[in-house]
């Protein structure tokens, strides 16, 4: 996967790129506004991910609202240390599809590229889910394992549904928090791993092969693979 | 000028022009009415004495008048009185004038001449009268013989004068010494505040006059200044204090790994560790800068619509599984739709953290009950009790404090900024924390106003222009 990264400190530039490319993705990097708008406007890129202050005159934002006025549909994520709620919604208004704040994980950065980029090739108007023998049918709200019934309570079901339209993909707990519940804040406490074991001992409990995974500082991922 | 420029001189001076320009007025008509009224009279009696010479004149005759003329200038009383009986050609026949005056009209009448009487010009009354044959009377009063009357008025007016701009003066300097008493007063405060000595107040007595009142405000205002900066200095306090737990953690970790040098294993775990503690420091610091997102008040400007039923039902949905972990139950009542002005995630937010104080500290087997009920006026009541240990009476006030952490919460994760973000989203939505006793546990609750207090919106211009200067934190 081809990654852009417009960003100027140095510190977090070296950390994200290095964390990229042990992940298998190629990077181009702009320092500033300037050549981050060339780049992102002339090179095909699966991901930007894109700092808002930048050194120079155009800052992050006017780039995005550029690159979104030409017609590019490429997913940009935003970083930012930024955190306002209203920071954020002007961020996505501008045209970002994704809004993290510093200082940030990398795992979280990886698990929400991975997002976008799986979002941009389309996930169609899907009625069926499947990982190995999961099955969701968003139609009738039926899911099975095997050829076992499996009763969900509704958020347990959007859960999971979350996680079948990323599987094979890690997902954090923020993004479960946002996604799932709509919540844009720390809750402090753990409850979406409860959430999450809650789930495991619907699906995962009696049989041989779990599928809900954990990874360890990031998040989880449900997946068929080993 | 310093005098010049103070502001019980200006008064002074203002007051004195404003006491002779009433004085003017209320003398102007005076001095009129005097004059109409002494003219009149003197014009009365000349023209009396004329018909009576007249009379004189018809009844004996120019001979009898001129014996009368005569007896009467005879008598000594010259001066008072000006007499002069002419024949046609106007040649003098009797009287104290030596000759007819040039500057009396020719025709009869009652006039104010200039005459020559001896001493100079003087202004001169004269009644003309023309009697049968041809005969001309002259009866006239000099007008100098009031002067002296005249004189004592203006002497009066222009004392009048004098006082009152004495007076004024006086006053003006005794006023301007009493307030610069006063401000001088007020300005050693304010100065020995200046010099970082909040606890000064200015004076005040119960005269409950204007200065008074600005002085009482002034100290109101120094009152909430003083609370507020105590305030910041206990939460800077306890910033300093909460933060160097995890980062003494984090550097004896980090020290103890260069120093040990431990398999690559074990450093693995320590680094992780190390990460840990430093997210427990992001946190703190996200935890804040929400509280001051919302202090700031700016978010209200985003307010929409929000049922708190919903908010509450999605709460309990979302704290349940961890409260049936610890064997306790979430119990909801609640009057749908409960429709307030708000900031959904803030709200969401703060019921959040109530619940998950709940959670955490009621015992296994407790219930948690969350309601939501309408109040009067449109109003929101939102109660989150639990029957867990509760806070002692003394301690709830401190309790909503920044990183206020009871004796029952050693132990359990947590920053101990839960309560203040609530208390601040409740003040944002012009409601109030207040914590009350279960019997047991604790009930806190929040009742929500449709009408929420107005900020200054002039503070969300200034965040926008300092945007791109903030210093970003990297990790």
């Amino acid at each position: 996967m081809k990654v852009l990264l417009v960003e100027d400190n140095e510190r977090v530039t070296q950390f994200v790129i290095k964390g990229l490319q042990e992940a298998g993705h190629t990077v181009d990097h702009a320092p500033n506004g300037r050549d981050g708008m060339f780049l992102a406007a002339s090179e095909p890129y699966d991901v930007i991910i894109m700092d808002r202050m930048l050194p120079g005159e155009i800052d992050g934002l006017a780039i995005i609202e550029a690159l979104r006025k030409s017609g590019k549909r490429t997913p940009i994520l935003i970083l930012s240390a930024l955190s306002e709620v209203d920071e954020r919604i002007r961020g996505l208004r501008a045209g970002g599809d994704d809004y993290l704040t510093k200082p940030f994980a990398f795992g979280e950065l990886l698990a929400r590229i991975d997002a976008l980029t799986r979002r941009a090739q389309g996930e169609g108007a899907q009625t069926r889910l499947e990982v190995a023998d999961l099955r969701v049918d968003l139609l009738t709200r039926k899911v099975t394992r095997g050829d076992r019934n499996l009763v969900l309570q509704p958020r347990e079901f959007k859960l999971l549904e979350y996680l079948m339209r990323h599987a094979d993909q890690v997902v954090t707990r923020t993004m479960l928090l946002e996604n799932v519940w709509d919540y844009h804040f720390d809750p402090q406490t753990n409850v979406v791993d409860v959430h999450i074991s809650k789930l495991r001992q619907k699906i995962d409990a009696d049989f041989e092969r779990p599928l809900l995974r954990t990874v360890r500082n990031a998040g989880y991922t449900l997946t068929s693979h080993d | 000028m310093k005098v010049l420029r103070s502001s019980a001189v200006t008064l002074a001076v203002g007051y004195i022009g404003l006491g002779l320009a009433a004085l003017a007025l209320f003398a102007a008509p005076l001095w009129y009415a005097w004059r109409v009224t002494i003219q009149d009279g003197r014009n009365e009696i000349l023209q009396s004495d004329a018909q009576r010479l007249t009379e004189v004149f018809r009844r004996e005759g120019p001979p009898g008048l001129v014996g009368y003329i005569d007896t009467r200038v005879g008598m000594q009383i010259a001066g008072e009185r000006l007499l002069l009986l002419a024949d046609a050609q106007m040649h003098p026949l009797a009287g104290n004038l030596a000759a007819w005056p040039a500057s009396v009209p020719e025709v009869p009448g009652t006039d104010i001449v200039k005459l020559d009487l001896g001493h100079g010009q003087s202004d001169v009354a004269v009644v003309h009268s023309t009697l049968p044959g041809g005969y001309h009377l002259l009866v006239g009063r000099d007008t100098a013989r009031l002067a002296p009357l005249e004189q004592r008025f203006w002497y009066a007016l222009a004392g009048a004068v004098a006082i009152l701009s004495v007076l004024g003066t006086i006053g003006g300097i005794l006023i301007r010494r009493a307030l610069m008493t006063r401000i001088h007063g007020i300005r050693q405060t304010v100065s020995a505040i200046i010099q970082g000595d909040l606890s000064h107040r200015l004076p005040t007595h119960h005269s409950g006059d204007e200065l008074n009142t600005l002085s009482q405000t002034i100290n109101g205002m120094l009152v909430q200044i003083e609370q507020l900066i105590h305030g910041i200095r206990n939460v800077s306090n306890s910033i300093a204090h909460d933060l160097r737990t995890p980062l003494a953690e984090l550097r004896s970790r980090l020290e103890e790994l260069s120093l040990t040098k431990p398999s690559s294993e074990q450093t693995f775990a320590e680094i992780d560790a190390a990460v840990a503690d430093v997210d427990r420091v992001i946190r703190i610091f996200n935890a804040l800068l929400r509280l001051a997102e919302i202090d700031s008040g700016l978010r209200r400007s985003g307010f929409v619509a929000v049922d708190m039923a919903e908010v509450a039902a999605a709460a309990v949905d979302f704290y349940q599984p961890a409260a049936e972990l610890r064997g306790s139950v979430v119990a909801l009542q609640s009057e749908a739709p409960a429709v307030i002005r708000g900031d959904p995630v803030m709200l969401a937010q703060a019921l959040g953290n109530l619940i998950d104080n709940a959670v955490k500290y009621t015992p296994e087997g407790g219930t948690i009950t969350v309601a939501v009920l309408r109040g009067v006026a449109g109003s929101i009541e939102i109660t989150v009790a639990d029957s867990g240990p509760g806070i002692p009476q003394a301690e709830r006030a401190k309790a909503v404090e920044r990183f206020y952490r009871g004796d029952a919460s050693r132990g359990t994760p947590g920053v101990g900024l839960g309560l203040s973000l609530v208390d601040a989203v409740a003040r944002l939505h012009g409601g109030k924390l207040s914590l009350d006793d279960n019997h047991p546990g604790l009930r806190a609750r929040i009742v929500l106003t449709q009408d929420t207090p107005q900020v200054a919106r002039t503070a969300r211009a200034s965040s926008e222009e300092g945007e791109f200067r903030h210093e970003p934190v990297y990790p």
